[in-house]
């Protein structure tokens, strides 16, 4: 009775103590893991607020103070992104990732097409504080551009 | 008295033809431009198809025989006793749509609809390209919206290979073209038949697109008129 009791705790203390050591060494073995999440949070963010834009624009009526923050979003997110792609954060990593490699054997051109964001999110900013439908909407679709332009380089199509 | 050149049965009214033939080409075209990232035709693909489908679900009340639904959906008595048959080396004149391609059309029509439906709310990763009814949904729904866009295309394409098979399934084994009807909309009367007129009123079908056009057109609106 004892016996058994004490050895099915040893056993229960063994497997918490396994159970601790392996989800430390899932944290610990790929910081690329939360650099990718990270990242790929930010995207989603950006995508949100793409489509805040998009919905004013096909109503529209823009909601200045929502347009801007939007378009805030887009230029803050955008600049975070560019210290997101570290070397050995692609597909290789072993993480599940729509980031090509081209990215980094081409990197030049990738923070090239970044810099082309975040300047037309900056310029996103300045439409939308002008609250004017049609300023709005031709900026909107030269965002929209530059974030086609790059992930049609960079990023895996599924 | 031998058969005169007359002697066939007509099945198919030229509406039912025309969905038909146009849905073929308009899938065809949807998938192309959506792989083109041409959304702008992609979309009014999608509109069409939409016009379609509503086009067809009307028909399945308000015209001729075969096109009805009362006419060919069947109970499970039906399909068994049919698909009992479907060894025998001879042809089955069926009178429009047999008791298991019935069924066919349903699945068609509920997963093309469905279909339509998804690319209507989808929202592209970029938040840039979305469906009329996007505006309606977060942008985690759209693109939820999107991924089952995707996914239920192999629903299209698995009833598609389906239905291509049982087509070369008729031709092979039971020597019988079940195309040329769906051209011509005649199919060789078999011995002692008394060809049915096929009744159907052009009328209803103007009244049918009407609607078919007005319902596509407010839905790529996002029902802002």
């Amino acid at each position: 009775m004892t016996l058994s009791k004490s050895l099915s705790l040893a056993a229960l203390g063994m497997s918490a103590a396994f159970l601790a050591v392996t989800s430390t060494l899932a944290v610990a073995a790929s910081p690329a893991a939360t650099t990718i999440a990270t990242r790929h949070a930010n995207f989603k963010k950006m995508g949100g607020a793409m489509k805040v834009l998009k919905d004013q624009v096909s109503s529209g009526t823009i909601d200045k103070p929502a347009a801007v923050a939007a378009a805030k979003t887009l230029a803050a997110t955008g600049r975070a992104q560019v210290g997101l792609f570290p070397n050995g954060s692609g597909a290789s990593s072993g993480v599940k990732t729509d980031a090509l490699p081209a990215i980094w054997t081409n990197r030049a051109v990738f923070d090239g097409q970044m810099k082309a964001f975040i300047a037309q999110a900056d310029k996103m900013v300045v439409a939308a504080n002008t609250g004017n439908a049609a300023a709005v909407g031709a900026q909107f679709k030269a965002v929209g551009g530059t974030c086609a332009a790059c992930h049609k380089q960079f990023r895996a199509d599924n | 008295m031998p058969r005169s050149a007359a002697s066939t049965t007509r099945i198919w009214d030229p509406t039912v033809r025309l969905f038909h033939w146009l849905l073929v080409a308009l899938i065809a075209f949807s998938w192309w431009s959506g792989e083109q990232h041409d959304m702008e035709r992609h979309r009014l693909s999608g509109y069409a198809i939409l016009a379609l489908l509503v086009f067809r679900v009307f028909w399945g009340f308000a015209g001729p025989r075969t096109a009805r639904f009362t006419t060919f959906v069947r109970g499970p008595g039906a399909v068994m006793a049919y698909m009992r048959g479907l060894g025998r080396r001879t042809g089955h004149a069926a009178d429009g749509h047999n008791p298991l391609g019935g069924w066919s059309v349903i699945a068609m029509l509920a997963v093309i609809g469905l279909m339509v439906a998804a690319g209507l709310f989808a929202v592209d990763v970029d938040g840039f390209e979305s469906g009329p009814l996007a505006d309606y949904v977060s942008f985690d729904q759209g693109r939820t919206a999107a991924e089952l866009h995707e996914t239920v295309f192999n629903g299209i394409l698995a009833l598609v290979a389906l239905h291509v098979a049982a087509v070369v399934f008729y031709l092979v084994w039971k020597r019988q073209n079940l195309v040329r009807p769906m051209i011509t909309g005649s199919r060789k009367s078999v011995d002692g038949e008394t060809p049915a007129e096929l009744r159907w009123s052009p009328v209803l079908a103007v009244v049918g697109i009407v609607i078919a056009v007005a319902v596509a057109w407010a839905v790529s609106t996002g029902f802002r008129f």
